[in-house]
């Protein structure tokens, strides 16, 4: 299978007044064509700043990265054809609605404004925002928001969607709806590279993950291969959840106790 | 050239659907000429001042209140909208001309302050100005202060794009203030004292300013027409390329 994602020693370094951080420290990744990644950690470990160097958003201080079988520093506009982008921060005009927003996001990759007004309604469908299609962003929930962000990223049907947290502060119904959208443009073919604190999410979600932790990967595998890893490795009676293996990977463990979850630092 | 269109477009539409915006566009630049006009008028009546070339001072305050509504730009702070929310970032995750981002903002803020400029010579008519350059010299301003709101504002996107908070955007405005009082504000500059004199004649905006004031009071005087759009034409250009390359270089 063809790389969809390929990092080698990708290294962010942010200098300041108040001195030199390292957030990435020589990540390697390799994601498939039509996987679905999960990239997992702890808040400040990385993820987000590994995202916005793959998809050309942050200059890489060291290291290479090549997105849809493209050098991301040599030739990013390139790269910016083959991706699609939902970052955190939901990127909306709420000043524009729905329907406008997704016509000016088709036109920047070059359709024509009838090939861009037939994708908006398209898109539209596809996240069930008809409805709501023409009324100001301002004015929709944080789930349609979101949805329409999604939308946004698949104007120009990119071989690899970048989702970062896609569901953070969704209320569970809206984020069902989320996974429903991302399994169904994964089975039209689109490689998705999720970054998440859910770990159910990434559970239920992803056929692959990495865990990151200070700047470095410190797991990877599927699911079952790092329960499974964990269970050997800790002789555990019982599988071990993803959480688990979070909690072990990022140096810190769990107690249970009489069905008590108790978090202690490791 | 399509993507700037499309950029541009929807900057237009973001003015527009915040109207309230442009209250103080129009209203503070008029209130100065009024204030400054009916401070100054007496001093300098129409029949006995030779600089006035027959009209009256609000002919000679125009230009102030043209060049102070053309710095009353929003495209900065919109700007620092797009970026704190996110869309500045979508933006720039596609396939989209540096360039273009930066035009597409700039243009509508040029087609807003062309309107702007013909409504505040419209609301000076009842003062008794005439624009005595005729209809080229009237397309002549309103191209003019044009101009200088893509550079003014260009400024602002600057401070936009390296502060990205709209409290330090806001704040880079009042950089016009001294601009705009260090020029023969309220007479010509050789009846300044010598430092105004040589302050007013190291500041690009007092080039600007006598080409407006050329136009409205003058036949078109051609020397004075071509000064000023020289400066803007220099200064939007160094703004445009120190913009592009600001977005090139953001992380």
């Amino acid at each position: 299978m063809a790389l969809a994602v390929e990092a080698d020693q990708l290294v962010k370094r942010f200098s300041g007044r108040s001195g030199t951080v390292d957030a990435v420290r020589g990540v390697d990744l390799r994601v498939t064509e039509g996987e679905v990644f999960g990239f997992l950690g702890p808040n400040g470990a990385g993820k987000s700043t590994t995202v916005r160097m793959l998809t050309t958003l942050m200059t890489i201080t060291s290291g290479s990265a090549r997105v849809a079988g493209i050098d991301v520093t040599a030739d990013p506009d390139a790269a910016r054809r083959g991706i699609g982008v939902a970052l955190q921060e939901a990127g909306l005009d709420p000043r524009q609605s729905g329907r406008e927003l997704l016509v000016l996001q088709s036109r920047l990759f070059g359709s024509t404004a009838a090939q861009a007004a037939d994708r908006a309604q398209e898109l539209l469908e596809l996240v069930d925002l008809v409805d709501a299609a023409d009324r100001r962003i301002k004015g929709y929930s944080g789930g349609m928001k979101r949805r329409l962000d999604l939308a946004s990223a698949l104007v120009h049907q990119p071989q690899v969607l970048f989702l970062d947290e896609p569901t953070t502060g969704l209320d569970p119904a809206s984020r069902l709806t989320v996974w429903e959208e991302m399994r169904r443009i994964n089975a039209q073919g689109t490689t998705v590279f999720l970054t998440t604190q859910y770990l159910e999410e990434a559970d239920q979600l992803c056929s692959r993950l990495a865990i990151i932790d200070g700047g470095v990967i410190v797991r990877e595998g599927t699911p079952d291969e790092l329960k499974a890893e964990l269970r050997q490795r800790l002789s555990l009676a019982v599988e071990p959840s993803l959480d688990d293996v979070f909690l072990d990977a990022t140096g810190r463990t769990r107690e249970r106790i009489a069905g008590q979850v108790q978090e202690v630092q490791g | 050239m399509n993507q700037h269109l499309v950029l541009g477009q929807r900057a237009i539409r973001e003015v527009l659907r915040t109207p309230e915006s442009l209250f103080p566009t129009v209203f503070i630049p008029l209130f100065f000429l009024v204030v400054n006009v009916g401070q100054a008028g007496r001093i300098f009546p129409a029949g006995a001042t030779s600089f006035l070339e027959g009209q009256n001072y609000a002919a000679f305050q125009v230009p102030s209140a043209l060049l102070l509504a053309a710095s009353f730009g929003s495209a900065a702070l919109y700007l620092v909208e797009d970026i704190e929310g996110g869309y500045f970032d979508k933006l720039r995750a596609a396939p989209v001309s540096r360039t273009a981002i930066v035009l597409g903002r700039l243009s509508a803020e040029a087609a807003k302050s062309v309107a702007i400029s013909a409504l505040i010579v419209l609301l000076s008519l009842p003062f008794g100005i005439s624009v005595a350059s005729g209809a080229l010299g009237f397309v002549l301003l309103l191209l003019l202060a044009a101009a200088w709101s893509v550079v003014f504002s260009g400024f602002m996107q600057l401070i936009a794009l390296k502060s990205r908070s709209a409290a330090a955007t806001q704040s880079g405005s009042l950089v016009f203030f001294p601009l705009l009082f260090l020029t023969p504000n309220f007479v010509p500059r050789d009846l300044l004292t010598r430092p105004m004199e040589i302050a007013a004649t190291l500041n690009p905006v007092t080039y600007i300013m006598e080409a407006l004031r050329s136009l409205i009071l003058d036949d078109l005087a051609w020397a004075k027409i071509d000064r000023g759009f020289a400066v803007v034409a220099v200064f939007g250009l160094v703004m445009v390329a120190l913009n592009v390359r600001t977005i090139r270089a953001y992380d």
